[in-house]
């Protein structure tokens, strides 16, 4: 599914380098280019010579530049429009730019053409004045929203009075004025039309339809109905949703006061939520109702769950699975022992799609693999119900195709991620378009999939919607209590856990003796052995040990003290020896190591030479054997070296790459030896070697 | 949804990082996982937040899991404190409502505990880390060193303060810390024992079986 057919890294593009100016930075590739119909060869001088059959040409990617730039790189050197780059910008640019600044840029660059101050051969220019035109028109057809700004729509009278002026008979122009119109009525009928979709009002509705007596119940809808009709309000959701409103810079950096800036995204979490809560609500009230039918209750769901899952509605899927693995209904033991062993067994296979396992894994997998695709074909290998149910309905309803609506939560958070890794602008201020392409892959994703949701068909059924939205909702804490009441803990002292641990929050002042130090009295030893006999039924040795250290926990204020040699630093000795987490503010923790190296002369003497050395909390292997050799006047490479912590009768190397305060056996001293790496004399003979030859050439070269 | 797993020798951990959005649980995360890939960083990839770690001369993976982006939907964040060996709950010093909602946080992991908590019937430590994050941000700071300290000393837990705007504060801390609390933490030394034991069973077992069918 990567549409960025830029950033594939095929094997014939080869990573060149960068090239900076003051308003951009490029990064250069190497293509390999295959000839098909070699063209006559200049010099036509003999026939048997063989021609060219192939060639590398430079390939380059802005990867930084100033708004200006970033709006000239639109179109090529040789004036045609670059559709790909077309894309990720305007999918991506509203994080950098408003749409007027950009519309702007451009109708300023298309009067430079005009007025040829830009210095291109006619034949360019003339290229470049079309591609500029078709740009803005596709975009005012792709991104309509952007062209909305109310009430006065500014930046559309700026492109009417630019057409009217320089193409009073175009195309564009004829779009411009039709979209101003619509927008101008849309304008007087804003109050009564259809924004209420993301006014906010569909979150977690408690309406006063509520009363109304409607002729649906939970365990009388078809299941398949019920999927179908979630999955039609989610399609619609999903299919509005504005893809660039899930952008790290604007879904996770906004400003939750104001609920418009990603209402697209806002609107489909509540639909999720909506769903979610409604699961939870059926099951747990009427209370006093029988297990059997709790159970009945569960069992529908997990049936609409699957029949979710045939639609291929990730979505309502999420939302149901991972309400039936929350607490208040997990925990019904007796009510999960009442449903069809089989439904279990489907519930689990269902839940298994969205395991955390590897990142998301087997979700990513099945998203890629069934996006865009007819039907639900996956199963894992242990998903013996799924691939049955899967089997059964193709052969059912082989031809009936839908669409996919994705969970968008993990879009969330990949854009949340590559937002907070990625810097908006470059040294110089320059806008760090890289990031955008990085973006724009998945932006890519949830367009595609948002194309493929057009493949569902779905009546409304306006009874159901009604009666949906009239279930009544509970909050988590009275779901709780509903929960503890159906299926009373079978432990007596839960109660008082419970309550005990809402107290200390509430009285806070109460607590505060009451410290972890104090739990480990006399009696509460015995709980914890009591426990661990009880429960894993190991030996009695065993448990002793565990005793043992969970009575060094409680006195772990002697774990981590490193002795010191060096008084001179208050501050760094002082820190070693406290075990309160925050030391003090702005200083990261840090010891106080003595590091040594190997050489032969130290060790004919006999005497050690240590010198001391800071060591924060930060500091990984490299960086510590650099401050090392500095300290000790060592030249050379730090990758060449390794070290080692000196323990009684070992020694321990630290691995590379790695934190090495943390790293470092606090129950000895702090000592640290580091060595010359066995295999860096190969890689040293190499490098010589190199060197060698890179002299030679100039050699040969002068 | 295994706890404290084992792979060989190796122990893996898995960390979840929680806390409302904006607090910059993502920057935290990202910061410590980026130093290893500075160049390419593709969160979408099996492996993206796992890392290897030495903490007290002991080899152990790290795998890290932030939700950052999915804070509004509903029932997920129980959902992924199920798999959690330990937590890092994080706040900003800027954001008063970050910082009270640490308490909702944490019930969260307590109810997780609950059953074993049970057992103890004691007012017991959990794996929890306190983080108060964008500690940087002098001017716009709302909730004091000792504000969060007193909640930490509150729920029993441990407090660290970071920032992971350059040059970092105790990014690499947060995360070898939990480790720390989570080895010394008798909840899940039992655990991690006991799962031991398991597998040493299910190897035996397996080689029986071995030697019956062939």
């Amino acid at each position: 599914m990567n549409l960025d057919a830029e950033n594939s890294t095929q094997p014939t593009l080869q990573l060149w380098g960068e090239e900076k100016t003051d308003d951009s930075i490029y990064i250069i590739y190497l293509k390999k280019v295959r000839y098909h119909r070699p063209m006559k060869s200049i010099s036509d001088s003999q026939d048997g010579i063989s021609h060219l059959e192939w060639e590398k040409v430079r390939v380059k990617f802005i990867k930084a530049g100033t708004l200006e730039k970033l709006v000239e790189s639109l179109t090529s050197d040789d004036g045609e429009l670059e559709s790909t780059y077309f894309n990720i910008f305007f999918t991506t640019y509203r994080t950098f730019a408003t749409p007027e600044k950009v519309l702007t840029l451009i109708l300023e660059r298309y009067e430079k053409l005009v007025n040829n101050e830009l210095d291109l051969s006619e034949e360019v220019t003339e290229q470049l004045k079309k591609s500029v035109v078709v740009a803005i028109r596709v975009w005012l057809d792709s991104y309509p929203d952007d062209f909305r700004d109310p009430p006065l729509h500014t930046t559309l009278q700026k492109l009417i009075f630019f057409a009217q002026h320089n193409l009073p008979d175009s195309e564009l122009l004829v779009k411009a004025k039709h979209k101003f119109q619509r927008l101008t009525n849309e304008n007087i009928s804003v109050v009564t039309d259809g924004y209420s979709m993301f006014s906010g009002d569909t979150s977690l509705p408690f309406n006063a339809k509520g009363c109304h007596i409607v002729p649906y119940n939970l365990i009388n809808i078809s299941p398949t109905h019920f999927a179908e009709q979630l999955t039609r309000i989610d399609v619609e959701l999903f299919k509005r949703v504005i893809p660039h409103q899930c952008l790290g810079a604007v879904w996770s950096r906004r400003d939750k006061s104001r609920s418009t800036e990603a209402a697209t995204v806002l609107a489909t979490i509540s639909q999720f939520n909506a769903v979610s809560f409604r699961v939870m609500s059926t099951i747990l009230m009427n209370s006093d109702s029988k297990p059997t039918e709790r159970a009945k209750i569960i069992s529908t769901w997990i049936d609409i769950a699957q029949e979710l899952r045939i639609l291929k509605n990730f979505s309502s899927l999420k939302a149901i699975i991972s309400r039936l693995q929350s607490l208040p209904i997990y925990r019904l033991q007796k009510t999960w022992q009442l449903v069809p062993k089989e439904k279990v067994e489907i519930f689990n296979e269902l839940a298994r799609i969205f395991s955390e396992d590897n990142n998301q894994w087997f979700q990513r997998e099945l998203l890629i693999r069934e996006g865009t695709a007819k039907f639900a074909d996956t199963a894992g290998e242990n998903d013996r119900h799924l691939q049955k149910i899967i089997q059964r309905h193709k052969q059912n309803c082989g031809n009936i195709s839908h669409g996919t609506v994705p969970y968008l939560g993990t879009f969330l958070t990949d854009l949340t991620m590559i937002d907070a890794a990625n810097p908006d602008y470059l040294s110089g201020g320059l806008i760090n378009f890289d990031k955008k392409r990085k973006e724009f892959e998945v932006l890519a994703q949830i367009k595609l999939l948002q194309g493929a949701a057009n493949g569902y068909q779905i009546e409304e059924d306006v009874s159901f919607t009604r009666w949906f939205d009239s279930i009544l909702i509970l909050d988590d804490r009275e779901a709780d209590r509903l929960s503890y009441q159906i299926e009373p803990s079978n432990n007596n002292s839960c109660n008082n856990i419970d309550n005990g641990f809402s107290k200390t929050l509430k009285y806070r002042n109460h607590t505060k003796n009451d410290s972890i130090a104090s739990n480990s009295s006399g009696s509460s030893y015995q709980f914890y052995y009591d426990y661990f006999t009880d429960s894993i039924h190991s030996s009695s040795h065993d448990s002793l040990h565990r005793i043992n250290s969970f009575s060094q926990m409680s006195s772990s204020s002697s774990t981590s003290s490193v002795n010191s040699n060096n008084t001179s630093n208050q501050s760094a000795s002082a820190s070693a020896t406290d075990t309160s987490p925050a030391r003090s503010n702005f200083s990261p923790d840090s010891y106080i190591i003595r590091v040594t190296i190997e050489t032969d002369l130290a060790e004919t003497d006999g005497i050690v030479l240590y010198k001391s050395i800071m060591l924060n909390n930060n500091e990984r292997t490299h960086q510590v054997i650099r401050n090392a050799m500095l300290k000790l006047g060592i030249q050379g490479n730090p990758e060449n070296y390794t070290l080692s912590q000196i323990l009684a009768d070992k020694e321990f190397i630290i691995p590379h790459n790695t934190n090495v305060y943390y790293a470092i056996n606090t129950s000895y001293d702090p000592n640290f030896i580091i060595r010359k790496k066995q295999s860096s004399t190969k890689e040293e003979c190499q490098n010589n070697a190199r060197k060698i030859e890179n002299v030679l050439k100039v050699y040969v070269l002068t | 949804m295994s706890l404290v797993g084992n792979e060989g020798d190796i122990t893996r951990y898995r960390l979840v990082v929680v806390g409302d959005g904006g607090v910059g649980k993502s920057a935290i995360t990202i910061q410590y996982f980026q130093k290893l890939f500075v160049t390419n960083y593709d969160p979408t990839i099996e492996d993206s937040y796992i890392q290897h770690a030495v903490i007290d001369n002991e080899l152990c993976i790290l795998d890290v899991l932030d939700t950052a982006g999915q804070e509004e939907y509903s029932a997920m964040r129980e959902q992924y404190m199920r798999s959690g060996d330990g937590f890092l709950i994080v706040y900003s010093v800027t954001d008063t409502q970050s910082f009270t909602h640490v308490v909702d946080f944490y019930n969260q992991v307590l109810r997780k505990f609950q059953k074993t908590l049970l057992l103890f019937s004691l007012r017991e430590s959990f794996p929890v880390l306190l983080v108060a994050n964008k500690v940087d941000l002098l001017h716009s700071r709302k909730i004091s060193e000792e504000k969060g300290k007193e909640t930490a000393n509150t729920l029993g837990v441990e407090y660290i303060e970071t920032s992971a705007k350059e040059p970092p504060l105790n990014i690499d801390a947060a995360f070898h810390k939990i480790v720390q609390i989570i080895r010394n933490h008798p909840v899940t030394r039992g655990i991690q024992q006991r799962q031991r034991q398991q597998q040493r069973q299910r190897k035996k077992l397996r080689k029986m079986l071995h030697c019956i069918i062939s």
